[in-house]
């Protein structure tokens, strides 16, 4: 019984969410980046965030690259889902200014690491 | 303006100071903590006589060895009867020391009982029963005249220093109501005229004669013996001839 | 007033008592259990030993009967009535505290009867109760309060405002620890059963009778004794309540958290109740085997000492020798320097009375890679023969709560009243219940009880560690306690006990600190690490001049004013951390309040300093620091254990060379009651000591 699981689950078809191969999925996400990138000055425009284009796009590539590692297709599918979903509400500008500006995330600061520097800086 | 005026009148008639819940004092004519008095602090000189140490060892020798501290009440009585009718601390103190007993409870027997008497009394100490059968007799008007003619308060000493006049309950001879006790003795079937006299005598430290003052032996009817009159059967009396021996 | 067996008060003077060891067999005859005897408590059957009473009974099958007057730990004294119960055929209800049981009683707890009793007590109770409970430190705490929710009726037929109302008694001035509003007493008589048969001081007692009774001392007098807080947590009502925390807060707005006693070195168990990030003050917590529920009064009220005089900013030495705020790095790189640039042998760390075992632990780990051997304790303790190696030679080994079996006790140059007051507690316990003779060699103290003296020569007794002959001292004791234990018919009593002075010492030396500076101190160290040392056996006039010291402690005492580096550590109730007490019983501490200020856990600052000097400790945690600590002994993370000791024969083998003629006098350091309150430096800080030791000197002036 247990081995008859074990063969099915090695010999189980994938199913694809979007992509059947790497190109496709690469496709994808490229024109993503694109729809993304023709936004950025309307996004600088509308909800008028005190950032430039090009800041903007620096950090497009820089939330893109973050990914930059994902092999797998289904999970690059899924990730590129995230993104135009993340672009329609930016476009239908059912975000608002505080989403578009937690991309760049100005007031987190590093969490003390090690014995020191949490010794030193916090009051434990 | 009639208002200001009816309060100034109101102001007349009302009693000067707030009035206050208070009630009267329920209390003990003694004090059940020590205070320092110049007659009674803990450096008032006390020390047994002689012969009251040999009837204290005497007392001492009743008590089986571990149980001495059941002699404390005899003890605290020789010193209160030689110091004069009270007890100062001082003695407690020396009781507790005779007895090798933590001088608390050597305080909390003295305190217990009224008979121990913690403040100086004078040398004669007037007690007048006023408990029920005594004051049916007529112990208000006793007690009346002995605070006129000491001029003492009751619980007081008088300006002589001689008379100590307590009001004390049931001194166990109401068929002689009233009565009073000085000291050790009892003066019983009193009038007011008695009471004077008997003061009288106390004040020129005479010693009027104790017991009733009505003609009474003890507590037989005044009138005479009304049963029990004829001499008492002897032994034997109505028994059956056969257990006669 | 005769309630308990205070006849052996009297039996003092006995020709018997004077020679208790002639005609002693040590031995324990266990006699015959009695057969036991079957009650019913509401209709539930229970066996159980003739002797009990019916209240004892009940609460074998869990049904607590309401009391004021009775206390499990003191004599029955049944005034109080409210424990009244119906029992079947007995024309009245009866006083459970007081019954024994009979074989076949039924007891009704609940009936209609017994309620009634409880609620006409109630009410006679609250006759003479004022109803200020408002204003009343006890309130939320108050048995009386409890009691009349739970038994009285839910109406008053108290009517007589007018005539004489309630009785009023004046309060009594029994010294800064206890107030007293005593028209609150109800004569329960727990105070002074407590004073005379635990703390062993006859000072309180009831005078006066019927309405007039009241509870004191009669004369104006402090209550001498190291035990008397107790009274507030025994007092039923607000009539005996604790001073330094009048008013302070309601048992509802505060935090408790357990903890342990630290002040001495039996380790009393506490709970410290907290608010607002302050102790506000500090209870005893119940453990048969070391404080049972009593707690010593500089444990109880020198938390005050707390939030006075504390360290709570890092501090360093300026150009002109004043010590001035900085921060933790300057103050950590400064140390570290000093540490690191520091020949190894010139190296010298003291740890003090209070110091944790993780510190302990961390301190000596860091001075150790730094290349150095030289880690001591204060407290003086002979090394020769089997020293510390033995962990026999310097523990209570018949443990605490054992005393009380004991049929003999010899103290040799200790005053364990004030040294360890609860121990003594235990003792006078045994010499009352269980005649337990006691001998004393050492200075003549009054130690509450009746005991030989044996003179406080040193060479009477051939025996006793402290001193520079220490050694000899304890070889000799160790011989005597080794021989006693040949004649034991019970072999698994321990004979020698040693009482360590301080609360850090016994997990010193576990950890292998060196007892006793004087050696270290000769080489003149260039750097001095003190912990925490503040006794003053460390002082500036026996370093060399260019000495560099550095002081981690909570509070600015002796050791911080001398030093150049003061790092601020947390106290005891601001940390989690390990303590050993004298019977070698780990015990842990918990956080009940933050650090003040800056201040750190001190075995942080110790790692942290390990790092800046490029020796870091391999801890990170306080799980890890523990994980150290099991290495070096398991016993030092078994937590509530004590581990039995043995190589008794060994140690006295190992220490039989030393066995020299010794002479001199055995002295102690604590002699009197205004010694016992300011040993260390929380209670060094407290107000409430320095109250208490000028209200005894006040009382030793006093006549009564």
């Amino acid at each position: 019984m247990a081995a008859k699981q074990a063969i099915q689950v090695g010999t189980k078809i994938v199913k694809p969410v979007l992509s059947t191969n790497h190109a496709e999925a690469r496709l994808r996400v490229l024109s993503l980046y694109k729809a993304w990138y023709r936004q950025i000055p309307y996004i600088v425009k509308e909800f008028d965030i005190p950032k430039s284009e090009n800041q903007c796009r620096e950090k497009l590539k820089e939330l893109f690259m973050t990914n930059k590692d994902v092999t797998d297709i289904r999970v690059i599918d899924l990730l590129v889902i995230k993104g135009q979903m993340e672009l329609q509400e930016s476009v239908n500008m059912w975000k608002q200014k505080g989403h578009i500006m937690a991309y760049f995330k100005p007031t987190e600061e590093p969490k003390p690491k090690g014995f020191l520097s949490k010794f030193f800086n916090s009051n434990e | 303006m009639l208002s200001s005026l009816r309060t100034g009148i109101k102001g007349l008639w009302r009693v000067p100071a707030r009035s206050l819940q208070t009630s009267s004092v329920l209390q003990h004519d003694s004090l059940f903590v020590h205070r320092d008095t110049p007659e009674d602090n803990v450096n008032t000189p006390f020390e047994f006589s002689e012969a009251n140490k040999k009837r204290i060892d005497a007392l001492l020798a009743i008590y089986p060895e571990g149980h001495k501290r059941g002699a404390m009440i005899p003890i605290l009585d020789l010193a209160q009867r030689q110091n004069g009718g009270w007890l100062p601390l001082s003695a407690m103190h020396k009781v507790a020391e005779i007895l090798n007993l933590p001088r608390m409870r050597v305080y909390e027997v003295a305190t217990f009982y009224t008979m121990f008497i913690r403040r100086p009394v004078g040398k004669y100490h007037l007690q007048v029963c006023t408990t029920t059968p005594c004051w049916l007799r007529g112990s208000d008007a006793i007690l009346k005249a002995i605070v006129e003619d000491t001029k003492c308060e009751v619980g007081g000493n008088s300006p002589c220093g001689k008379f100590s006049v307590s009001e004390v309950e049931c001194l166990g001879a109401c068929v002689n109501a009233p009565m009073l006790q000085v000291n050790d003795d009892y003066y019983e079937d009193l009038t007011v005229e008695d009471t004077k006299e008997i003061i009288a005598k106390f004040k020129k430290d005479e010693k009027p004669v104790p017991g009733p003052r009505s003609g009474r032996y003890a507590s037989e009817p005044l009138g005479g013996l009304t049963s029990l009159t004829e001499p008492p059967t002897g032994p034997g009396f109505g028994v059956q001839d056969c257990f006669k021996a | 007033m005769l309630r308990q067996p205070l006849c052996r008060a009297l039996a003092l003077s006995s020709p018997a008592r004077a020679v208790p060891l002639a005609s002693r067999s040590y031995s324990n005859p266990v006699p015959a259990e009695p057969e036991k005897v079957e009650v019913f408590i509401n209709d539930k059957p229970v066996y159980v030993a003739p002797g009990t009473t019916v209240l004892q009974a009940a609460a074998q099958v869990g049904v607590e009967i309401p009391r004021f007057c009775y206390h499990e730990r003191l004599a029955v004294a049944g005034n109080c009535r409210m424990c009244l119960v119906e029992v079947e055929r007995s024309p009245k209800p009866v006083a459970a505290c007081a019954m024994p049981v009979m074989k076949g009683m039924r007891v009704k707890t609940d009936s209609d009867l017994t309620r009634k009793a409880r609620e006409g007590v109630m009410e006679f109770l609250l006759v003479n109760h004022p109803l200020d409970c408002p204003i009343c430190d006890q309130g939320g705490e108050c048995d009386l309060q409890d009691q009349s929710m739970a038994f009285g009726s839910d109406r008053s037929r108290f009517t007589d405002v007018h005539f004489s109302g309630k009785r009023a008694v004046e309060d009594k001035d029994i010294g800064p620890l206890i107030k007293t509003i005593m028209t609150r007493c109800i004569h329960c008589t727990r105070c002074i059963r407590f004073a005379s048969e635990v703390a062993g001081v006859d000072d309180f007692g009831t005078t006066g009778r019927g309405t007039d009774m009241q509870v004191g001392t009669y004369v104006e007098k402090m209550l001498l004794s190291e035990l008397s807080g107790n009274v507030i947590d025994l007092c039923p009502v607000g009539a005996l309540t604790s001073k330094p925390y009048s008013f302070a807060a309601r048992p509802w707005e505060t935090r408790r958290i357990d903890s342990v006693d630290v002040l001495d070195p039996l380790g009393s168990n506490i709970v410290v109740t907290t608010r607002t990030n302050e102790v506000l003050r500090i209870l005893p917590r119940t453990n048969e085997e070391i404080n049972e529920e009593w707690l010593s009064d500089k444990s109880r009220f020198a938390c005050d000492g707390l939030k006075r005089q504390r360290l709570v900013t890092p501090m360093m030495t300026d150009s002109r020798g004043n010590l001035m705020p900085v921060d933790w790095e300057d103050a950590i790189v400064a140390a570290a320097r000093a540490l690191r640039d520091c020949p190894p042998n010139k190296l010298l760390a003291v740890a003090g009375d209070m110091a944790d075992a993780e510190s302990l632990v961390a301190l000596k780990d860091l001075v150790n890679r730094l290349g150095s051997e030289n880690t001591c304790t204060e407290q003086y303790f002979p090394l020769d023969g089997a020293g510390i190696d033995l962990r026999s030679s310097y523990l209570c080994n018949t443990k605490i709560a054992n005393v009380e079996d004991a049929d003999f006790v010899l103290l040799i140059g200790t005053n364990v009243r004030f040294e360890a007051p609860l121990l003594n507690a235990r003792i006078r316990k045994a010499y009352v219940h269980k005649d337990t003779d006691v001998a004393l060699i050492g200075p003549k103290v009054d130690l509450t009880y009746d005991y030989m003296h044996v003179g406080d020569s040193a060479s009477v007794v051939k025996i006793s560690p402290r001193g520079p002959e220490g050694s000899a001292l304890l070889a000799y004791t160790q011989e005597l306690a080794c021989k006693l234990q040949d004649k034991l018919q019970d072999k698994e009593w321990k004979v020698l006990n040693v009482l360590q002075r301080t609360a850090s010492q016994v997990a010193a030396l576990d950890l292998g600190y060196q007892p006793g500076v004087g050696k270290a101190l000769q080489d003149g160290p260039k750097v001095v690490y003190l912990l925490g040392a503040d006794s003053g056996v460390v002082s500036r006039d026996q370093l060399p001049k260019d000495a560099f010291v550095i002081y981690q402690g909570h509070h600015g005492d002796a050791g911080a004013a001398m030093a150049d580096v003061v790092l601020p550590g947390a106290a005891y109730t601001e940390k989690r951390a390990t303590f050993v007490n004298a019977e070698g019983r780990a015990q842990q501490t918990l956080v009940a309040v933050a650090p003040p200020g800056m201040a750190r856990e001190d075995w942080k600052i110790i790692r942290a300093l390990s790092e800046v000097i490029g020796e870091r400790l391999p801890y990170d945690n306080l799980d890890e620091v523990r994980d150290r600590l099991s290495e070096i002994s398991p016993a030092l993370v078994a937590y509530g254990d004590v581990q039995e000791n043995n190589y008794f024969a060994q140690a006295r083998a190992l220490a039989q060379s030393l066995q020299k003629p010794v002479s001199g006098k055995l002295d102690v350091q604590l002699k009197h009651l205004e010694d016992f309150f300011m040993t260390d430096t929380i209670s060094r800080a407290s107000p409430t000591m320095a109250k208490c030791i000028q209200a005894v000197l006040k009382q030793k002036d006093s006549p009564y």
